[in-house]
């Protein structure tokens, strides 16, 4: 009654597990030991290919990770602005924002990608990692700001009335009343967003940028073992998006803790 | 108490939402001290011109000084008038995420910059007020309507204000927690805290009241001592909104 109820659903990453769920068969436990079954399996039986295609692939990984923090920190900044200045009474920053969000929510990623890459080669020579990571964390910031504009809303007018009656100012209300009780909103689509990210590096790959996916295309090109390769490539993916989204949930269980009884 | 210059003047205040107009040519002064008790029916613009004291709601012309601050003027930073104003809601509004006694530190120490010992000691003391000092440590969650609305009290003294707006205090309460606020809301008033409160509460009026006001339509109709509104209301409109209620 007191408060707006507000669920963000954004469906793009994987499902974050339910910490309700105290059943023994969760779709989480049968994909995640099934997984991990799977990769047992073929490595134990098969170590040639499968064991040296996981020996080849744990620098991509690393790669993808390095891809995956420092864009989902740059999408955190840029959303948070975004999402701010989408919620702005200022009609500059609002419209920039608005329309940062809707030019990069038009274009593919891949598309983007490709052209934030090539343009920024033309102004500064970056590393193409760094390239990589900016056109990422550009894309991405655009979904962040509608999180956290989302978020931001969530919280009922009545804690910012308070916040200003007692004599904040509005960044002050915002810093100490707003966000810290509307992080509880966006974390969860954060998270989605993350393990989302995550996935979508593997564009990257196209780049020059050894992630997992390019570690394994280089192993294929070379061995012609497309299919054992990319089996391989897809659970190592399946592995990190599941323990990724059981930690989320993890968290996010931790962060409810006020609204409980 | 014998301040000469009023502590809030509204002076020939409108104020418009789209075309409907809220206010229209609202005149009060409240001196140092006193209590104004605003009532009326609902839409009747009380809430919207106690939120013009403390300007969560701009007026659209006229002018509002508080404690000799013209809140039109925009050298006035409305911040530090809002620090002197401060405000209880119909539905509490406690910071969800802080516990009782962060929510009464919160300002001082932000704004104030009260060291935090010396927050929590005086945060104690307006909990041992309000009846509440085993909740320090509560979240609002945790807490009864009439407990929250009691914290929402004690959080708006904790900056030591000049003037306390209620906004039908009790309103979202079930009734046997009225009484419990009403009680807080008396002993400020006997204190000498300057207060103006909109309410349906007649009993509090009568008892506490140094001047009823009756709204109807975005006016003020009638202003008077309880004694004289309640036994011996001069306007019709008054005389049937008082028929309706008592």
């Amino acid at each position: 009654m007191r408060e707006k109820k507000v669920v963000i659903e954004v469906g793009d990453g994987a499902a974050i597990p339910d910490p309700n769920d105290k059943g023994l068969f969760t779709a989480w436990r049968i994909s995640f030991f099934g997984t991990l079954a799977i990769m047992a399996f073929l490595v134990i039986n098969r170590p040639d290919p499968y064991l040296d295609i996981l020996k080849y692939l744990p620098d991509g990984i690393l790669i993808t990770f390095k891809v995956t923090f420092a864009s989902i920190a740059l999408a955190l900044v840029l959303g948070l602005i975004a999402g701010l200045g989408r919620i702005s009474k200022n009609k500059f920053f609002n419209l920039a924002a608005s329309t940062y969000i809707e030019v990069v929510r038009g274009i593919p990623l891949l598309v983007q990608l490709f052209y934030i890459y090539f343009a920024l080669g033309h102004i500064v020579r970056v590393p193409d990692l760094v390239a990589a990571i900016i056109a990422m964390g550009f894309c991405y910031g655009a979904y962040m700001g509608e999180v956290f504009r989302a978020g931001i809303n969530s919280i009922d007018d009545g804690q910012s009335e308070a916040s200003l009656s007692l004599g904040f100012n509005r960044s002050q209300t915002m810093r100490y009343v707003i966000l810290p009780q509307a992080w509880r909103t966006i974390l969860p689509p954060v998270g989605n967003e993350f393990i989302a990210l995550l996935k979508d590096t593997s564009l990257v790959s196209i780049l020059a940028v050894s992630d997992i996916l390019r570690r394994g295309r280089e192993f294929a090109s070379e061995s012609f073992l497309y299919f054992e390769t990319y089996t391989m490539i897809a659970l190592v993916y399946l592995l990190i998006t599941l323990i990724l989204s059981k930690l989320l949930s993890n968290i996010e269980n931790r962060l409810g803790h006020y609204e409980r009884r | 108490m014998n301040a000469v210059n009023p502590i809030i003047s509204i002076q020939n205040v409108n104020k418009f939402f789209g075309t409907f107009q809220a206010l229209s040519d609202v005149s009060l002064t409240v001196e140092a001290g006193q209590k104004v008790v605003v009532i009326g029916p609902s839409g009747s613009g009380k809430s919207t011109l106690l939120r013009t004291i403390n300007q969560l709601e701009e007026i659209s012309s006229g002018a509002i000084v508080v404690d000799g601050r013209d809140l039109g003027d925009p050298k006035n930073d409305i911040n530090r008038v809002r620090e002197e104003v401060g405000m209880v809601f119909q539905n509490f509004n406690l910071f969800r995420h802080k516990t009782v006694l962060e929510n009464l530190t919160l300002a001082p120490i932000k704004l104030k910059k009260e060291p935090k010992l010396q927050a929590d000691k005086r945060a104690m003391e307006l909990l041992d007020k309000v009846g509440l000092v085993d909740k320090a440590g509560s979240y609002p969650v945790q807490l009864s309507g009439g407990q929250e609305q009691r914290v929402a009290i004690a959080r708006a003294l904790a900056m030591n204000p000049k003037i306390m707006l209620f906004d039908e205090p009790t309103s979202a309460l079930d009734p046997e927690m009225i009484g419990e606020v009403l009680e807080v809301m008396v002993t400020l008033a006997r204190e000498g805290m300057t207060m103006v409160v909109v309410t349906h509460e007649m009993g509090f009026a009568r008892e506490v009241a140094d001047s009823v006001v009756f709204m109807d339509e975005g006016k003020i109709v009638e202003i008077a001592p309880p004694n004289q509104f309640f036994d011996h209301p001069q306007h019709e409109r008054t005389q049937k909104f008082l028929e309706q209620i008592l």
